[in-house]
């Protein structure tokens, strides 16, 4: 296959050589043009022909001026109204305003992983390493971004934040060097670009070089992060909870030790740490871009600075962004390309009991909860301060395009290039654990470089029938790795370094001590270092077949191979089909209401490439000696041992490449002079042959065996609706945008064509349901007596008695147990979707943006835990943590029934439906109104050279409405449960100008 | 104009040929999805191919077997806990496990009733049993000695890891080869026969194993993997580990013949263990046993003196918080903690300490004074059980709450009682009394006399219950001693119904119940009775 492909491609490239060029622009200018005239519900198939392939690209700017076009089209993000909202991350922008997309914030700390979810789950929602899986491609200027590799967590006891800086690298971008955002859903596009997007993508094209005299941009803005408003509470609220308990079931029980003392003014003084914990915090940002030069070589640049700000414990995030971006046509027929962007993130972490006992996996006595009293408070704080804590993360990536235009050939060829780097210093004085100090170290990068090329031929058969023919070929090597060294117990405070012995000789011998720590009886070092590569290479061929204005038809093949697969099944070919009705021009061509209507459909397969180098392997032996409590033990007498990977589960033979079969299916119309837009779209997606772990007897050594053959199937329909409500000149003009999705999620099959299985022993799935399922025990009250409980009922084999939970048993057998449980909620939401606004009146406009995702339940482990509290403390684990920020009572807390918290059944279990409630939310997410100065008289006469002198003032996160009894229906892990320990989303205001010279 | 055609042509020639160039370039790459080793693991194919991997996967199986006896903190939870000395301060999952709700609804107690841990043992033991052979023709550095020496310790590994299941479980599903990637689902197998399997398998180990390994032992003279015996003792198993394996087995079954016959071997033999740079087995004096003397401290370092055991040395970055007992029973002063997960209350130790001359722990009646070898603080509400606290790098008090101390099955002290316990089960009282007053010499007690008229069987019995206090022994003696005594009192009341200790074992109530998630994944494993 690839030494045919290749003697094809040679064969063309040869016959290059022999045409002599005598290229005209005009006619492809026109096609793409005419690309433009409708709305397109995915803009990606139009914006793919113009910006993903610069193929079609034929003097420079044409692009940058075809994607202009695109602010209109309506699935894309409204970038002119988001630049003003202070908004720090892709995720943040694109929250609700891009049509079947969720994106989840769980945590207001700036910085932090955000998750992006298109069109339903492709796989499970358990733990953190799920979610890495489940995110789309994000491509910058055509650059598959490389994220973090989950590997790391392979080395984690607890997975609330990835090693190292964990910081969310989608904040790379400033969004005033943004031209368009875009997601990409269409089966054929989706194929186009390949495994990489198997979940979908999203399509950055910054701003970029264009010829022009000049262009400068002048951007910043000014305000504050809020502070909450919290209802705090001190130990006298604490005990008054508690003693319901103790009055009813356990009147001689003594209260935990800290909360003994009513005099203590630690615990029963002033409740103040507000004071101390939330902050009116500033942030701000400004930026600069200049862009200019001829019409044969052209450039821009553009560079910023962020500082963004969290209201809570000091958390912040600055970041650096430079862009830079050329243009040069050497010939007529050669143009020369390229972008590089990079930015630097400097992260200021939260200082949360649970982040540092996670990360220093090191659980000191917790009987003395930090107090609410400031006083207390502020002397932690002050022992905080000489903590270190430095996140930085770097990335760094570009592009160098060269396209040349021979006859009607047009060749390609693209590098690409990613390389992000992170580096965490983590210093804990011995004040703060208990007598010992700890300090880790972390340094990890991830890189990715591509080669592209491709070859694209246009055939003219005649003048109502046109084909494109396009072929193409691409490397993409992927390197993750990192280095991590985790220390205890230093010498002294003051030494927050692990040196380490540089000299790899001594006295002209090899030094033993070669990296190791010096004065070794100081420290106690783990360390661990992991370096996983990948590499995919792919070549594919589509042609394009169109009928005057009427028709177009395209079909793809591809074949791609993935290192990461087993050698017996890594080369896969997918196919991809597409057609496009212009129902208008067949039907309606004089139809003066309806300006455009269009039907598409298409239907294609990408193949899905594993994230983990494990499954290329097969049967494999791994280093796994240890338990959950100590996941990394390093082997056995000083020597690194190596056993069948039990814990993590068997890998055998025959596991192949997953993939994904898409189907969608558009109508969309544009009516009434274009001042309504509207588009629906269906789909079903089919992600198959997904490898899932099944349980197993447990007598063979393992729990799981990884299987291929997990279908889930996701359907749904989208709707957008933009309009011109009121146009009017110089009047009121108000422009509204309504994106809807629903999505169904359904596991349509399993391996072994199972029915159901019990995932991990906690979750279970069930062909037909959602995977995002909770599995849990229906409760329905108490058993206030013990003659309320029937006779001989028990939980788990232990005698039901007054006080325990009134638990439904299903299977009637008077016995509840796991059979007793029932498949209920979902993780994710059935609703997505936006409502966007712009009313303008003269200079005046007013934009305000609403989100909204309903049908999502959560299970609200923080009161869980706040009634289970005995269990809780007891365990002087990392759910025994209490944070300051839980001295606090909320308004819409719920009540729940006042169980025997001592019972053996723990009746404040998680894995009941009593913890689970609805998570939907509407919210008012930013509030815009703006002045634009250009147009008055007093810019006028400066000369009219000011093109946009726009104030504005922004509010962010302005309300939410939501049934939700946390604090906020967002700030849910991915997992689906609250455990109230992440910081709150922020109310922003901020002033800002935006000045266009 | 020509000149310019010229020109053109030429850089359109060289950019296609550079073009060309990285067509071509990523093709011919095409081989580098094929080649991508990874750097994270070994394959069907790296495996077992040099003496580094026999030794690596041999280590691995000593390491799972050590993991899946203190995860959790197995080893104690289940030995110390259940009618044992000790009180707990205020975990409810321990609470539930001194009072004998082994079902209730707790983590730790799903986990550790979840047997899997052991069966990896004994699948990576099939396993180097069936694969390690591959080796010797492809690596002339690894002989057949080598070899079989090393499939005797995996047999003893596995054996054990049976023998210490079948007295958790009962009956347990018995396989005896890896069925690699092939995921049966066997019912119990009758823990008799169960046994009959491990002592078979020990037997026959035991012939091959040496008694030191590294040293001059002519069963298997030489370094051993490179190594003399002072870096191997206490980390492997020898001889001696197979023969108190199999006498313990035998005690289990109530084949005192065979344990007397087992634990005499041990006896007799122990010194062939010594020299070739080893500390050698010796019965420890108590600052030995409880202050973590080195060379001898069986708890500390890795020591000759651990008979069968895993040690968890910090100086191979392998001290852990979680797999010790210390991370149960040690606070303030030794740890900062302010109190201890469990402890022995003080009418339980002035009730098991009465000798007044025990060095272990006595009152001096005259000073008021009291011993601290095991006890801490004894006048307080929650006296510290501190005979075993190693903590970071063999310290007796730290503030870094990583432990280092070994899992200790047996000890020279503890393979005596047994042999003393065997001789007056079958009624060699003078054997039984020298092995009693053996294994007590070095803890200052009166030694027994058998004019006293106290029944030498509980003189035993007491004896275990004083020395080997905090080493996991405690619950399986009591079912030893009650099988023996076949007493006809209440020994446990089950929902209010009395049961003698007859009555409970023959309802399974010594067996802890199977974790619900070994049954979802097997349905041909049922539950223990008791505990339906």
């Amino acid at each position: 296959m690839v030494k045919i492909y290749t003697s094809i491609c040679f064969a063309l490239f040869l016959s290059v050589f022999g045409f002599q060029s005598s290229y005209a622009n005009e006619a492809l200018i026109k096609r793409i043009n005419s690309n433009y005239f409708a709305f397109q519900q995915d803009t990606s198939k139009s914006k793919k022909d113009l910006s993903a392939n610069a193929v079609k690209t034929d003097t420079i700017g044409q692009m940058i001026r075809a994607l202009q076009k695109f602010k209109t089209v309506r699935d894309t993000v409204n970038i002119r109204s988001s630049a003003p909202v202070p908004n720090l991350s892709l995720q943040q922008i694109i929250k609700g305003n891009l049509a079947g997309v969720y994106v989840q914030e769980p945590n207001g700390e700036p910085g932090t992983e955000q998750s992006i979810i298109i069109q339903g789950t492709s796989g499970l929602l358990f733990n953190k390493k799920d979610i890495y899986a489940l995110q789309p491609a994000i491509y910058l200027n055509g650059v598959p971004l490389v994220a973090d590799n989950p590997f790391a967590f392979d080395v984690q006891k607890y997975d609330y934040n990835r090693i190292g800086p964990a910081t969310n690298l989608l904040s790379q971008v400033d969004i005033n060097n943004i031209q368009s955002i875009t997601v990409i859903k269409d089966p054929f596009e989706l194929a186009k670009l390949g495994p990489n997007a198997a979940n979908g993508a999203i399509y950055i094209t910054t701003k970029n070089a264009k010829a022009g005299l000049r262009d400068i941009s002048l951007n910043s803005y000014f305000g504050y992060v809020t502070a909450p408003q919290v209802n705090t509470v001190n130990g006298v609220y604490e005990n008054n909870f508690r003693s319901q308990f103790y009055k009813k079931y356990n009147p001689t029980g003594s209260p935990a030790s800290y909360l003994r003392d009513s005099t203590n003014v630690a615990y029963f003084g002033p409740s103040n740490w507000t004071d101390l914990y939330y902050q009116n915090t500033p942030t701000f940002s400004a930026d600069l871009g200049i862009t200019g030069g001829t019409d044969r070589a052209n450039f821009r640049f553009f560079g910023s600075g962020t500082k963004n700000a969290g209201n809570a414990d000091d958390t912040g995030l600055d970041r650096y962004n430079l862009f830079f971006g050329i243009n040069m046509a050497p010939f007529k027929w050669l143009t020369v390309s390229s972008t590089v962007n990079t930015a630097r993130l400097d992260r200021t972490r939260n200082k949360s009991l649970r982040d540092r006992f996670a990360e220093t996996r090191y659980i000191p006595d917790l009987s003395s909860p930090l107090s609410p009293n400031a006083e207390s408070y502020a002397t932690y704080l002050t022992q905080n301060d000489r903590n270190v804590d430095n996140n930085r993360s770097t990335v760094l990536n570009g592009n160098l395009t060269l396209s040349a235009k021979v006859n009607k050939f047009v060749i390609s060829t693209t590098g690409l290039f990613n390389y992000n780097e992170g580096i965490r210093d983590y210093f804990i004085p011995s004040t703060l654990l208990a007598g010992i100090s700890y300090i880790s170290n972390y340094f990890g990068y991830s890189q990715r470089v591509s080669i592209n090329n491709n070859i694209s031929y246009k055939y003219d058969i005649n003048k109502n029938h046109v084909i494109d023919f396009e072929l193409g070929q691409s490397l993409q090597g992927d390197t993750y790795k990192y280095n991590y060294a985790r220390a205890y117990n230093g010498p002294n405070d003051y030494v927050k370094l692990t040196f380490v012995d540089g000299n790899p000789t001594k006295d002209g011998a090899d030094n033993p001590d070669y990296l190791n720590v010096l004065a070794n009886g100081n420290f106690y070092v783990f360390r661990y270092i992991d370096k996983e590569r990948n590499n995919l290479m792919s070549f594919y061929g589509s042609a394009k077949y169109a009928y005057k204005n009427l028709f177009t038809l395209s079909a793809l093949l591809r074949r791609d191979g993935a290192s990461n697969g087993q050698p017996d099944s890594r080369w896969v070919t997918t196919p991809a089909f597409n057609a496009n009705w212009n129902l208008k021009q067949q039907f309606l061509k004089d139809n003066k209401a309806i300006d455009a209507l269009h039907l598409s459909a298409g239907w294609g397969r990408t193949l899905r490439i594993f994230q983990d180098d494990r499954f290329a392997a097969g049967p494999q032996y791994r280093s796994e000696n240890g338990w959950e409590e100590e996941p990394t033990i390093p082997g056995y007498g000083g020597l690194l041992g190596i056993n069948r990977p039990y814990n993590s589960g068997f890998i055998g033979y025959n596991i192949s490449l997953p993939y994904a079969d898409r189907t969608s299916v558009t109508l969309d119309a544009s009516f009434l002079n274009s001042r309504v837009n509207a588009a629906v779209t269906v789909y079903n997606r089919d992600d198959k042959n997904s490898v899932i772990g099944l349980p197993v007897a447990v007598e063979t050594g393992y729990s799981t065996q990884y299987k291929s053959g997990m279908d889930i199937n996701n359907k749904g329909i989208e709707l957008l609706v933009n309009g011109a409500v009121l146009q009017q000149r110089d009047g009121l003009n108000w422009n509204t945008g309504l994106n809807l999705s629903y999505n169904k999620n359904k596991l349509s099959a399993l391996p072994d064509g199972l029915n159901e299985l019990i995932y991990q022993n906690d979750n279970k799935l069930q062909v037909g349901k959602s995977v995002g399922s909770y599995w849990l025990y229906t409760n329905q009250g108490i058993y206030n007596s013990d003659a309320e409980v029937p006779a001989g009922r028990t939980f788990n084999g232990i005698p039901l008695k007054a006080g325990d939970p009134k638990w439904v048993d299903y299977n009637n057998d008077n016995r509840i147990d796991s059979k007793d449980k029932v498949l209920t909620g979902d993780r994710l939401p059935k609703f997505v979707g936006g409502w966007n606004n712009t009313i303008a009146y003269k200079n005046f406009d007013l934009n305000f943006n609403f989100i909204f995702a309903a049908g999502q339940k959560a299970i609200n482990q923080y009161e869980a835990t706040r009634y289970g509290f005995v269990n809780r403390e007891a365990g002087n684990d990392i759910n025994s943590v209490k944070e300051v920020s839980s001295w606090q009572s909320f308004d819409n807390e719920k009540n729940y029934p006042i169980y025997n918290p001592w019972s053996p059944v723990d009746a404040y279990r998680t894995d009941q439906d009593l913890f689970l409630e609805s998570a939907s939310y509407v919210k008012l997410r930013s509030v815009t109104l703006g002045y634009d100065f250009s147009k008055t008289g007093l810019f006028k006469k400066a000369g009219g050279k000011i093109r946009r002198a726009y104030l504005y003032a922004t509010a962010l996160n302005v309300f939410t409405l939501t049934d939700f009894s946390g604090v906020d229906p967002e700030l849910i892990n991915y997992n689906g449960i609250y455990d109230g320990a992440n910081i709150t989303i922020p109310r922003t205001f901020v002033l800002g100008f935006k000045l266009d010279l | 104009m020509k000149y310019s055609n010229y020109k053109i042509s030429i850089y359109r020639s060289v950019t296609l040929v550079l073009i060309l160039t990285m067509v071509g370039m990523g093709n011919f790459s095409c081989k580098k999805i094929d080649d991508v080793q990874s750097t994270r693991l070994a394959t069907e194919e790296s495996n077992w191919k040099t003496l580094e991997d026999a030794r690596a996967n041999l280590l691995s199986v000593y390491g799972l077997m050590r993991s899946a006896t203190v995860s959790d903190n197995t080893h104690w939870l289940m030995g110390d806990l259940r009618q044992g000395d000790f009180q707990i301060t205020n975990r409810a999952d321990l609470k539930s496990i001194v009072t004998g709700q082994l079902n209730a609804q707790y983590p730790v107690i799903n986990r550790i009733t979840n047997w899997r841990r052991f069966y990896a043992v004994i699948n990576a033991a099939s396993l180097f049993i069936e694969r390690s052979k591959q080796i010797i023709p492809l690596d002339s550095r690894y002989t057949t000695i080598n070899n079989n020496v090393d499939i005797a310790q995996v047999r003893i590994l596995r054996a054990f890891a049976y023998f210490y299941m079948v007295r958790i479980w009962g009956d347990v599903p018995l396989l005896t080869s890896s069925h690699d990637g092939d995921f049966v689902q066997l019912p119990r197998t009758a823990k008799e026969k169960v046994l009959q399997f491990a002592t078979t398998e020990l037997l026959a180990a035991a012939q091959v194993v040496p008694f030191k390994y590294g040293g001059d032992d002519p069963i298997l003279p030489g370094l051993y993997y490179g190594a003399g015996w002072a870096s191997w003792n206490g980390n492997i198993f020898t001889r001696l580990s197979a023969y108190i394996i199999l006498a313990h087995i035998a005690a289990w079954q109530g084949n005192y013949l065979d344990a007397a016959t087992y634990s005499k071997f041990v006896l007799d033999n122990y010194t062939k263990s010594n020299g070739s740079g080893s500390n050698g087995i010796v019965y420890l004096d108590m600052d030995a046993l409880t202050e973590n003397v080195n060379y001898y401290s069986p708890f500390a370092f890795k020591r000759a003196t651990v008979l069968v055991g895993f040690p968890f040395e910090a100086g191979n970055g392998l001290s852990t918080a979680n797999g010790h007992i210390e991370q149960l029973t040690l606070a303030s002063p030794f740890i900062p903690k302010t109190q201890p997960e469990m402890f022995v209350p003080k009418d339980s130790i002035l009730k098991i300490f009465t000798d007044p001359g025990d060095l272990r722990f006595s009152i001096n009646p005259l000073t008021g004074l009291y011993r601290t070898n095991y006890f801490y603080n004894f006048p307080s509400e929650q006296p510290i059980f501190n005979k075993i606290k190693v903590i970071y790098t063999a310290q007796t008090s730290g503030n870094l709450t990583l432990f280092s101390s070994t899992m200790l099955f047996s000890r020279i002290e503890e393979i005596t009682l047994l042999r003393a316990e065997a001789c007056a089960v079958l009624g060699q009282r003078d054997e039984a009394i020298s092995a009693l007053n053996k294994a007590a010499n070095l803890r200052g007690t009166v030694t027994y006399d058998p004019a006293s008229g106290k029944d030498l069987v509980d003189a035993i019995f007491e004896e275990r219950r004083r020395e080997l206090m905090g080493e996991g022994w405690r619950w399986y003696d009591i079912v030893r001693y009650n099988r023996l005594k076949n007493a006809t009192g209440t020994f446990i009341r089950k929902n209010g119904v009395p049961l003698t200790f007859t009555q409970f074992e023959r309802a399974g109530g010594i067996y802890w119940p199977v974790s619900q998630d070994v049954i979802n994944a097997n349905p041909s494993v049922t539950q223990n009775p008791y505990w339906q």
